[in-house]
Parts: C-alpha cells; structure tokens; sequence
C-alpha cells in the first residue's frame, strides 16, 4: 500500500513534533506548516492525503484555510480535514460542518494513539 | 427683565383683590337697598368661586401633567426631559427634577458600562484561559504519551512509573482547566443548551462506564433502577456531565464495599433521577454550602485532597438552567433503610453517612438555551 501523506498545519512548534514524530512511526508521510497562508501553499502543492489544521494561526486561520481548500475543485473538496483546536467554539464547529468538517479534536482530550486511529479511520486503514 | 411672580404672591395678590372687592361693595350695600346686597353677595360668592375654581385646576393640573412624565422617567425612560414653561416654584422642580434625571441617567450608563466592561473581562479570561493554558498542557499530555508508549526509545519501569505520574497530574490540570472554563461560561452566561432525542439510560451509562474500573477495584455494590424511557428532549452532552459529576463524588467517597444506587424514573410529569451513596455524607453545618463554587466538605477533604469543588456547582446550573430542580439529602438512609431494615437497626456510626442526590426534568425535556459556547471539551 502507498505510504499516505498528511499535512499538519498547526503554529505551536514542540505540537507539530509531537504529532509528526508519531505519524511518522505510524508510517506516514508527514508535511509540516506553521502558519495558514504556508499550509495553503503546501496544501494545493502537494495534495496531501489528509490534513490536520490548527484554528488559531497567523497569517491565515484554521476555518479560512479550510474555506479555501475547500475551493479547490478536485482535490480539496473531498479530501479529509480534521479541525484542531484547544476549545470546541459552537460557532466554529457549524461554520465548519458547512464544508464537511465534523471532526473537532480538541486537544487535550485526546491521546496520540486515538489522533492517529482517527486519521487511520478517515483513510479507511 | 421678566418678571416673575412666585405661588405664594399670586395667592397673596387673589386675596388682595377680593378683599378690595368686598371693601367697595360693603361702600355700597350701606347706601343700597337689601336687593342690591343679596345680588351683589350673589355675584361675589359666584365670582370667587369661579376663580378658585380655576386657578386651583390651573396648578393641580400642571402638577398631574408632571407626575404622569415623572412617572413615564420612574417606568426607565431616563432620557426623557420635561420641559419647565413658566418659572414659578412647579418650574423650578421640574427643573431640579431634569437635573436629577440626568445625574441619574450618567450614573447608571456608567454601571451598565461597568456591567459590560467586567462582563468582557470574564470572556476575554476565558479566551486567554482556554488558549494559554490548555496548549502547553496538551503539549504535556501528547510528549509524555509519546515517551511512555517507547516511542523515543525504550525506557525502564521507574522512569515508566514517573512518567505516569506527570500524565496524571497534567489530566487533573486539564479536569481544572476545564472545570473552570465551564463555570466562567456559566457565570457570564454565553453556554449554550442544546436538546435533541436522547436515550437518558445510555448517557447514564456512558458516564458510568469511566467509573467502572474504581468501582470494581473498591467492590462497590453498584444498583441500578432504570424505568422504560422514550427519547427525551435532552442535550445528550450536558446531561451526562450531570451523571458523570455526581457519580464521581459518590465513586470517590464510597467506601470499600459501600453501595450506590441510580434510579431513573418516570413520575407523571417528570424524569426522577436519584443517585444515592453510603459515602462521607455532607456536614450539617456545611449543607448550604453544597452547591456554591468551590465547595467541600471538611470530611471530603480528609478522603480525598483532590478535587474542584466544581462539579455540583456546574450540574445545578445546568439543571435550573434546563427547568429542572435538583436538591440532596445528608444523612442520606435510603441504602441502609433499603434492605429491609428498620432505622433502629443501623448501627449509630453509620447514621451520619450517605448522600441522596434528587434532580428533575420536564418530560417535555430541557430548555433549549441559545449560547455561543458548550460547555466542557469534546469529551462529554
């Protein structure tokens, strides 16, 4: 099976390592951006199987990077996005079901192997 | 310059003038006959009773068109002004009357604003809160599951034990954080409620099953009274808050082998859910303070140093907030009186014990309550 590749776009440094460093040991392919207009760049670049994004970054936010990938005909209209975020703000979480977003993970609650049974379950693994 | 009479001189100046009157006439009436008398007494009486008549309307009625305004400004319309048309002594409080509306109207424009500002302050906490504090402890939680799990090498079972440590302390920072995002919500009022058909034994077991482990661990008698329910009109997260926060009192208090009992029951108008436990019970003298934020008993705190003092706080409001009521009894019998025995065979050092939590909601379901935050994390 084709190694499957996931952008984590997500501001706080020693967050994205963490993630990264497990998805690798999973056996994924990970591409790393630290703000919104980077992961959007990235994003329509490289076509990533799946995406991780933060809400709060600079330069662009979370919701309007996913606004924006969103746009992309082919790819970025179905291609799986989990939202992250430190609170699940009901504003956010219906804006985003607008796009076909429904997972919120807020991360506090979750534990690195539920993350990564997550993302396996959103590519069917 | 404009002359201006006060009331008292235009009285003054009414019984000046009446009593010239009645000087001339009486000139008269003594040279006159008595027909001249009777209709010149006539024509005084009907002349002087014309013009009290009308000078006293004159004043009450001005007085009656100030007090409806006034009472128009009492009823919140501050801004009104009246408007003073003659300066006489009603002029002059209508003026003085202007004067104190407008202190007024200042003085609770600046409460409301005050009201406002400290209102945002709360909100901008929790902002601030959620943010700063919960991403280095997700941070926290994600590095030592990584070490744990041997993901950056293997590492020994000290060092295994001692990381395990760190996990939970860093999970009871999180419950804290949280627990404290959920009262601010509560407190500046921006949680939302959100009820959709719920199955009220399946959140009711949700939020048991967390518990199970200590349950069995402390050989807790665990019973359970379930009626036959419909899907209720509930908001499925909230509610299971509300049995996840007190079943974890009652799990944390128990004693080893003690016994708690959940009932859900069907009344004719509502949904009865009693949670009762043989735990610590609460002190008499502490019992007001049950449901006030960071509340607990001196008892509690010699079992168990942990805890918020959050969690009942945060289902009361939920529950009043929903149309519910909730209220508790301690010493609460119901276990030890359950198994047939009769109150004189509960030995005296059980008699303090025990808790029996009582909540009630509509079987219409909660009330919906438009907000722009849930409460607590995604957890619920």
């Amino acid at each position: 099976m084709a190694q499957k590749t996931i952008l984590i776009a997500e501001d706080e440094i020693a967050m994205v390592e963490a993630l990264s460093k497990k998805f690798e040991k999973e056996g994924f392919k990970v591409i790393e951006a630290n703000d919104g207009e980077e992961g959007l760049r990235i994003a329509l670049e490289l076509k990533p199987d799946i995406l991780m994004l933060d809400i709060i970054m600079p330069k662009m936010d979370g919701m309007e990077l996913l606004k924006k990938i969103r746009e992309d005909d082919k790819w970025g209209a179905s291609v799986p996005i989990i939202m992250l975020t430190n609170l699940s703000d009901a504003d956010n979480v219906s804006e985003a079901a607008k796009f076909q977003v429904y997972d919120f993970l807020v991360k506090t609650d979750w534990r690195l192997d539920d993350v990564v049974n997550l993302v396996k379950q959103k590519l069917n693994l | 310059m404009k002359i201006s009479l006060k009331l008292s001189d235009r009285i003054l100046l009414i019984i000046i003038f009446f009593a010239t009157i009645f000087v001339l006439i009486s000139f008269f009436v003594i040279r006159g006959s008595l027909m001249h008398i009777l209709i010149l007494g006539g024509l005084i009486y009907v002349i002087s009773f014309l013009m009290t008549y009308f000078i006293s309307r004159f004043f009450s009625q001005r007085i009656v068109k100030l007090n409806f305004k006034v009472q128009e400004m009492a009823a919140g319309n501050l801004s009104k002004r009246i408007k003073a048309l003659r300066n006489d002594e009603i002029g002059q409080l209508t003026n003085s009357l202007n004067e104190l509306m407008g202190r007024l109207q200042t003085g609770v424009a600046q409460d409301v604003s005050k009201h406002h500002e400290l209102a945002k302050a709360k909100t901008d906490f929790v902002a601030i809160a959620s943010h700063q504090l919960r991403t280095p402890l997700s941070i926290i939680k994600w590095y030592v599951d990584y070490l744990v799990a041997g993901d950056a090498g293997d590492i020994n079972k000290e060092q295994e034990k001692y990381l395990k440590e760190v996990y939970k302390s860093n999970e009871r920072l999180i419950e804290l954080v949280n627990a404290l995002l959920d009262v601010s919500r509560i407190d500046v009022g921006t949680f939302s409620i959100e009820p959709e058909p719920t199955d009220i034994i399946e959140r009711a077991e949700a939020a048991l099953e967390k518990f199970m482990p200590e349950i069995k661990a402390k050989e807790i008698h665990l019973i359970k009274e379930y009626g036959q329910f419909p899907l209720l009109e509930l908001d499925p997260r909230l509610i299971k808050m509300v049995f996840h926060n007190i079943l974890s009192n009652s799990v944390k208090y128990t004693p080893r082998k003690g016994t708690i009992k959940i009932g859900i029951k069907k009344t004719e108008r509502d949904i009865y859910i009693k949670i009762s436990d043989t735990g610590c019970g609460i002190p008499r003298e502490e019992q007001p303070k049950m449901f006030t934020k960071l509340f607990r008993g001196f008892n509690a705190k010699k079992i168990e140093s942990v805890g918020t003092g959050l969690g009942l706080y945060i289902v009361k409001a939920i529950i009043e907030k929903s149309g519910g009521k909730i209220w508790f009894h301690s010493p609460s019998l119901e276990l030890l009186l359950d198994a047939g025995k009769k109150d004189s065979d509960i030995p005296l050092d059980k008699r303090n014990r025990g808790t029996t939590i009582n909540i009630t909601i509509p079987l219409k379901g909660m009330r919906k309550k438009p907000g722009s935050k849930k409460l607590n994390s995604s957890e619920y």
